[in-house]
């Protein structure tokens, strides 16, 4: 379980705290959107998830682990995270070795790796000739679907996901909340922050409202 | 006394301020005269309304570097007297302190230096490179520059956070790995900058930039009478410096 603590935070020279005495916890098997009107906090709660950002006060665990002394790589590994803007998440040279790098840095074979990366590729509509292509010229759908596969593929415990379906089309938006609801199915986290209330209402099995 | 704050002065003076402290830098190499520039320069930052906080917190990425530096200059550095022996060997000489010193304090005075120009609104440094008779495409570029850094540092800590979220352990690699792995997140740093910089050069255009030959400005930078004094006096440093430089080397 993923639990926040009586958190507080702010940005470095921001008099107004984004987070005072804040509280949640995330359970594996549960898909949770985080809502809430714009700047209350929801990109930030995800930065601090993912260990990026630090609270000032209070705690974050995953799993009983207090992420304070968890370096970024450690807490990804546990915590698969595709944030708002897909592009500044990309930095390989092909679709495939974008999809190949979270699974050459866990560690499993070479077999499983290609097989992985054909699975995850095809899932998102990203095999045959866009696997070789270059993601920092592709259209901004094709570059979230392509950190959708990258993160997904890794299969990590938890998976967080900011504005997920702000580019790709209506067909990759069902797919994805059908594989997330499969994804908690499994006993997996998911945490997902969404403006859309219809997909809100078809995938999340629960709605936390920030203030 | 308000008026003497750094960022009360004509952005021309901060201009000047800066290449007068970072021409002393450069024309000494004694440690025994940089060390006393060091010290005014940071009296003067501090001084002038920038604090201490402050000013480490924008020199402190360059820390490590110098600290670097001075360590190897120490320790690689073989002239002058021993300093300190270990196991009959020399590890540190006179000469490499002194050279380690001087690396340093160069390096410090320009740092501090370049805290003066970060006073004060930037679009006052456009009209100062315009009214000293700088191209305007010139002068928005040098701005454009200075507004591009940040952008970049923060789009270069993106890249890193998310090969880190991929399980990539930067820090604890190998360095040989770590090199490959700079390599290889350094491509899209650049290739964003490039990308950003057409957009922005698409973005100036749809707002008629270059519309017209001369561009003028409702607001003109005038000196007052503290500026001239601030002016004068480093005007005089600048003279000073060149003088005991060029004195300097021809004693030498």
């Amino acid at each position: 379980m993923i639990s926040i603590e009586k958190i507080a935070f702010s940005y470095p020279k921001a008099k107004k705290l984004i987070f005072k005495d804040f509280s949640a916890e995330f359970s594996p098997g549960e898909a949770v959107a985080v809502t809430g009107k714009n700047g209350c906090g929801k990109t930030t709660l995800v930065r601090l998830l993912t260990g990026i950002e630090r609270p000032s006060a209070g705690r974050i665990t995953i799993d009983g682990e207090d992420t304070a002394g968890m370096d970024l790589f450690e807490i990804g590994r546990l915590i698969g995270c595709v944030f708002q803007d897909p592009a500044r998440q990309l930095f390989c040279r092909t679709v495939r070795e974008e999809i190949r790098f979270g699974l050459e840095n866990m560690g499993l074979s070479e077999d499983e790796i290609e097989s992985k990366t054909a699975k995850w590729a095809e899932f998102f509509r990203l095999d045959g000739k866009l696997l070789e292509s270059f993601p920092g010229t592709m259209s901004g759908g094709e570059k979230q679907r392509v950190v959708l596969a990258a993160v997904l593929a890794m299969g990590t415990r938890y998976v967080l996901l900011d504005e997920p379906t702000s580019s790709i089309d209506m067909r990759a938006r069902r797919a994805l909340g059908e594989l997330l609801r499969d994804i908690a199915a499994e006993g997996r986290g998911v945490i997902f922050v969404s403006h859309e209330r219809s997909f809100i209402e078809s995938f999340a099995t629960r709605e936390l409202v920030l203030p | 006394m308000s008026s003497l704050r750094l960022e009360n002065l004509d952005a021309r003076v901060k201009l000047f301020m800066l290449l007068a402290l970072s021409t002393s830098a450069v024309f000494f190499r004694s440690p025994k005269v940089l060390l006393p520039i060091f010290l005014f320069t940071l009296a003067l930052v501090l001084a002038g309304g920038v604090s201490a906080r402050d000013a480490f917190m924008r020199v402190r990425g360059a820390l490590r570097l110098i600290a670097s530096l001075f360590i190897l200059q120490c320790l690689f550095n073989r002239s002058g007297a021993p300093l300190l022996r270990a196991f009959g060997a020399t590890l540190i000489t006179r000469g490499g302190i002194a050279a380690a010193a001087y690396v340093a304090l160069r390096l410090l005075i320009v740092l501090l230096s370049a805290l003066i120009v970060l006073t004060g609104q930037r679009r006052d440094y456009l009209l100062a490179l315009t009214q000293l008779k700088a191209p305007y495409e010139i002068a928005f570029m040098v701005m454009a520059a200075l507004h591009f850094l940040p952008l970049l540092r923060e789009q270069a800590r993106d890249v890193m956070n998310a090969a880190q979220m991929r399980g990539a352990r930067i820090k604890k690699a190998p360095i040989v790995k770590r090199l490959r792995l700079y390599v290889t997140l350094s491509a899209p740093i650049v290739a964003g900058a490039v990308r950003k910089s057409e957009q922005t050069a698409v973005a100036m255009e749809a707002r008629a930039f270059r519309a017209y030959p001369r561009r003028t400005s409702m607001r003109r930078l005038i000196m007052k009478k503290s500026d001239w004094a601030v002016f004068a006096a480093f005007a005089v440093l600048l003279a000073a410096v060149i003088a005991g430089g060029v004195i300097w080397s021809r004693a030498g």
